[in-house]
């Protein structure tokens, strides 16, 4: 078997000049080329800054404090930020949660898709507006032409996020990493927006990291599935194994809070909710980050995190042999 | 007390306190440190500071002591700042009070005319307020408010709109309170800290201005300001330019202790409205 | 990339015409009852030093403004002489006011718009500068500068500047626009000029300078959090294009109409700056006005300057929709 396209091999980020604060706590990921790699969790427990960490743009104040992160057979140099200017737009597009804050108001859609073209390829103006249109075209906005006079103002929000994966697109990347990219939607913009995610998939062969906390979306997109908790991968499997035999209490929670179309029978209890909420960076529980809130927490849990053995990081997690 | 305590964690503002303390100090004590007329001529023309003991910072072409002028014009700068910022304060908070809590063509024809005086070059309104009524101190004080007040006015109809909307003053008109009530002693005290902190700034500009009338010459012929001591020293810039370079400087550290103090209050009063800053 | 356009509705043109147009009438209408607060008889009082030596400029004054009939017939005269640019006569001067006002205004307007270019170019620097160094050592020195020039009286800067420039160094004439020697015309004429713009303009900068600064620097701090800065990053580009480009672009809009807002501040300065650097525009002349207390050309400089902040904020509110493509037209 080849190299993955991305592997992320315990990454570290923490808050500068804090070594307390430790916001990811060792998270391994890797997608192979074409591969579509959901994570999901909460809100809060890490995603983004994992995304973030990939494109070296975590936000003022945090810095990563460990890990390897490889990019197609040679090592991502995320904290040189030059060197990675030529990774972001051009190898790795990224898709951002806000598409009504996403594009700058003052320039017109044409102008901002056909930027990064010109910071990549050196092409004429004319021919990156060509292929700008050929883009919207491909993200199904309608009357291309147009819309790249347009200033994003004029635009809906499906609109815009299509504007987005547009730009993301640009350049033909190998990785496309799309956070939370249809959350801000209402739901039918959400279905089509993920179709549209998907088709291009088939058309380009990208691999896609996409980072959500809707379960119903990853069983639509995902090969594999990555559930964080608190700054670290808890789970991991196939889509089909983690939804037919999920063995971390705190994914069990989840799909336990997720509704599926046509699973609901009458009889069924009703969504339930993981109890409580992600604890605040400064008011970690000692042990597994979980305990506070799982039903199955016993004494050796407050004592030791439990280290990721077999797809699972949890002392009590029943093995997958075992689920019927 | 928590606030006084938060303030003085600033250094700056803790400079800009100390700088208006002496500014104060200095015109407080002006008759008592010289008692005489700082128009008297105490020495010889044109000594340098520190050349002669008994006029420390020096005198100007005619013999007058610069450290006597200096704290007489402490006196008109803080008269005229604080008597004008008050005056423009007053007449700004009621015409956007009014403005901002009736809305509709209250607020059109208030500000239309606030609007005009904001046009109007401020400077050269004043200038053209001396010119027709004379220069006193009193005309001098009305000038600046008059050109001051707009901006207050604005600042206030601003804050009158937004509260307005809120639920305590509904509450108040449900229980029939009256408007003037509603205005000056519900919403008022909200916006006050604003008020405040707008006022010190307007002080510091008032002052410069007041500075500027006197320095061009059409400051009261009566008193002795900072202004006027700048603008008699023009002819001596060349051979005595300390007569220039000495209330100038107290002129900027007055308007910069205020401009200071203004950020420490807007921090200690303003807590919501704290820009991010170092 | 190339620049917005777009065309504006005539309903918002005619508005703020109309707009204008009534502002406009309103100054007059201060300034007429300005002219009534004058203590004595208004014709002395208009006249100034020029008038008690003629009885028959009095008359003259009398006649042209029509004291000798009631209120508001004299308001009528008083709006009509500003509507006709009829403001009546210099005897000192030996011009109409008008012109006398025409021919001052370039000089005025060259000093203004050189010192506008100037706060706006070194604001923008050190606001931009200030943010990317948000908090560091550049971001406290230029705070520091911006706080320095906000609280020092310009026209004691100008003299500073004279006493360092013209009699230290002596790299800059002390006054004056041009040299009595100096060429009319040519490339050495325009140089001649440009040597005694220099200390003015700069003068007359700081103040707006520092205002400027605070503005770009806490407008770039508020954009360069926003989302598409972000999203630009992820496109690749540089962070100076980020900056410069991006950033800038939205940090500067409402500095458009800040900048004209300040016209009427920079008319203002103009009478101190253009006096300690004799500079010859109409800030000096009202100056000379205001020495002779010719009321009527100092209220004519008075009630001209606020039209000419009028049709520059006009101006302001027609461009401003056309360089913001997210600016709604009502
Ligand atoms: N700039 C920042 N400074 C400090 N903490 C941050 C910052 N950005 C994110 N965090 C913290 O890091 C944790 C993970 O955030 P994030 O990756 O955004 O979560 P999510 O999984 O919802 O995308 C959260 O607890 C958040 O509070
Ligand atoms: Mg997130």
């Amino acid at each position: 078997m080849s190299a993955p396209l991305l592997s992320i091999a315990d990454l570290k980020v923490r808050i500068r000049g804090n070594p307390q604060a430790r916001l990811l706590r060792g998270v391994s990921l890797s997608i192979d080329r074409g591969e579509t790699l959901a994570v999901v969790g909460e809100s809060g427990c890490g995603k983004s800054l994992t995304s973030l960490a990939v494109m070296g743009l975590l936000p003022d104040g945090l810095e990563k404090s460990g890990g390897v992160i490889r990019f197609d057979g040679a090592d991502l140099p995320v904290t040189d930020n030059e060197a990675m200017r030529k990774v972001r737009g051009r190898r790795i597009g990224m898709v951002f949660q806000e598409p009504m804050a996403a594009l700058n108001p003052v320039f017109s859609i044409g102008d901002q898709v056909a930027e990064v073209i010109h910071e990549h390829e050196a092409v004429s103006h004319a021919a990156a507006m060509a292929r700008v249109v050929d883009l919207l075209t491909q993200v199904q906005l309608p009357e291309p032409a147009r819309i790249i006079h347009e200033y994003p103002h004029r635009l809906s929000g499906g609109q815009r996020q299509r504007v987005v994966i547009a730009m993301a697109l640009a350049c033909r990347p190998d990785l496309l990493i799309a956070d939370e990219p249809t959350t801000a939607l209402d739901v039918t913009v959400q279905a089509q927006i993920m179709r549209l995610l998907h088709d291009l998939q088939d058309d380009m062969g990208i691999a896609i990291l996409l980072i959500t906390h809707n379960l119903g979306l990853v069983a639509q997109m995902a090969d594999r599935v990555a559930v964080m908790y608190a700054g670290r991968k808890v789970e991991e499997a196939t889509t089909r194994m983690l939804f037919a035999a999920p063995q971390h209490p705190y994914t069990r929670g989840l799909l336990a809070a997720t509704p599926r179309p046509g699973r609901r029978r009458p009889g069924e209890p009703p969504l339930t909710e993981i109890p409580g909420v992600v604890p605040a960076i400064t008011e970690m529980p000692s042990g597994c980050r979980f305990r506070p809130r799982c039903m199955l927490a016993s004494d050796i849990c407050a004592l030791e995190d439990p280290p990721f053995v077999d797809g699972v990081a949890c002392h009590r997690a029943v093995s997958r042999e075992l689920v019927p | 007390m928590r606030s006084i305590s938060f303030i003085l964690r600033h250094w700056t503002t803790a400079l800009g306190i100390l700088l208006l303390a002496a500014v104060i100090l200095m015109a407080l004590t002006a008759h008592l440190v010289f008692p005489g007329d700082p128009y008297d001529m105490v020495g010889a023309p044109l000594t340098w500071p520190g050349e002669s003991a008994d006029t420390l910072l020096g005198t100007d072409s005619l013999g007058r002591d610069m450290a006597a002028g200096l704290f007489y014009g402490a006196r008109v700068s803080l008269l005229v700042g604080f008597a004008s910022a008050l005056v423009a304060a007053i007449v700004g908070v009621l015409v956007g009070a009014f403005a901002g809590y009736y809305g509709g063509w209250t607020d059109d024809v208030l500000m239309r005319i606030t609007e005009l005086f904001q046009t109007t070059p401020q400077f050269m309104l004043a200038l053209a307020v001396v010119a027709v009524l004379g220069p006193s101190v009193t005309v001098i004080i009305l000038s600046l408010s008059a050109v001051s007040w707009p901006a207050v006015a604005r600042l206030v109809r601003g804050e009158f709109m937004v509260m307005r909307e809120r639920a305590f003053v509904h509450g108040c008109v449900v229980a029939g309170m009256s408007d003037l009530r509603i205005i000056f002693a519900q919403i008022l005290p909200n916006v006050l800290p604003v008020i405040i902190v707008m006022s010190t700034i307007l002080v510091a500009t008032a002052i410069l201005m007041e500075s500027a009338l006197s320095f061009l010459g059409f400051g009261d012929p009566n008193v002795l300001t900072w202004g006027t001591m700048i603008g008699m020293g023009r002819g001596q810039l060349r051979d005595a330019w300390y007569i220039i370079a000495i209330p100038g400087v107290a002129l900027l550290l007055t308007a910069l202790a205020l401009n200071l103090v203004g950020e420490g209050l807007n921090d200690a009063l303003n807590p919501r409205l704290k820009q991010r800053k170092g | 990339m190339s620049a917005p356009r777009r065309n504006l509705p005539f309903r918002f043109i005619g508005k703020r015409i109309l707009q204008a147009v009534l502002t406009i009438l309103g100054i007059a209408i201060i300034n007429f009852f300005l002219l009534q607060l004058a203590p004595g008889d208004a014709a002395e009082a208009l006249a100034g030093e020029a008038g008690t030596a003629d009885a028959g400029y009095l008359a003259n004054l009398r006649r042209e403004f029509g004291l000798d009939r009631p209120l508001w017939e004299q308001l009528a005269t008083f709006l009509m002489r500003i509507a006709t640019f009829n403001l009546g006569y210099s005897f000192r001067y030996g011009e109409t006011i008008s012109t006398l006002i025409l021919s001052r205004l370039p000089a005025t307007l060259l000093l203004m718009a050189t010192s506008i270019v100037i706060a706006l170019v070194i604001g923008i620097l050190f606001g931009v500068t200030a943010a990317r160094y948000f908090n560091r050592l550049p971001d406290r020195l230029i705070s520091l500068v911006a706080l320095l020039f906000y609280a020092t009286p310009p026209f004691w800067i100008g003299l500073m500047m004279i006493l360092v420039f013209s009699v230290w160094l002596g790299w800059a004439p002390t006054g004056g626009m041009r040299d009595i020697t100096a060429p009319d015309g040519g490339i050495a004429g325009v140089f001649d000029i440009a040597r005694h713009l220099a200390l003015p303009a700069l003068t007359q900068a700081f103040f707006y300078l520092a205002i400027y600064t605070r503005l770009v620097r806490a407008g770039m701090l508020e954009v360069l959090s926003l989302d598409y800065i972000r999203v630009a990053r992820a496109k690749g580009i540089s962070e100076q294009r980020v900056a410069y480009r991006h950033a800038l672009r939205n940090a500067v809009l409402p500095l458009v109409t800040v900048v004209g807002t300040n016209i009427g501040g920079f008319l203002g300065g103009a009478v101190l700056t253009e006096t300690v650097f004799s500079w010859p525009g109409i800030g000096r002349l009202m100056f000379d006005a205001m020495l002779q207390r010719d009321l009527n050309l100092l209220l004519s400089i008075l009630v001209l300057s606020s039209v000419f902040v009028v049709i520059a904020n006009l101006a302001v509110d027609l461009i401003y929709p056309v360089i913001n493509p997210t600016v709604e037209l009502r």
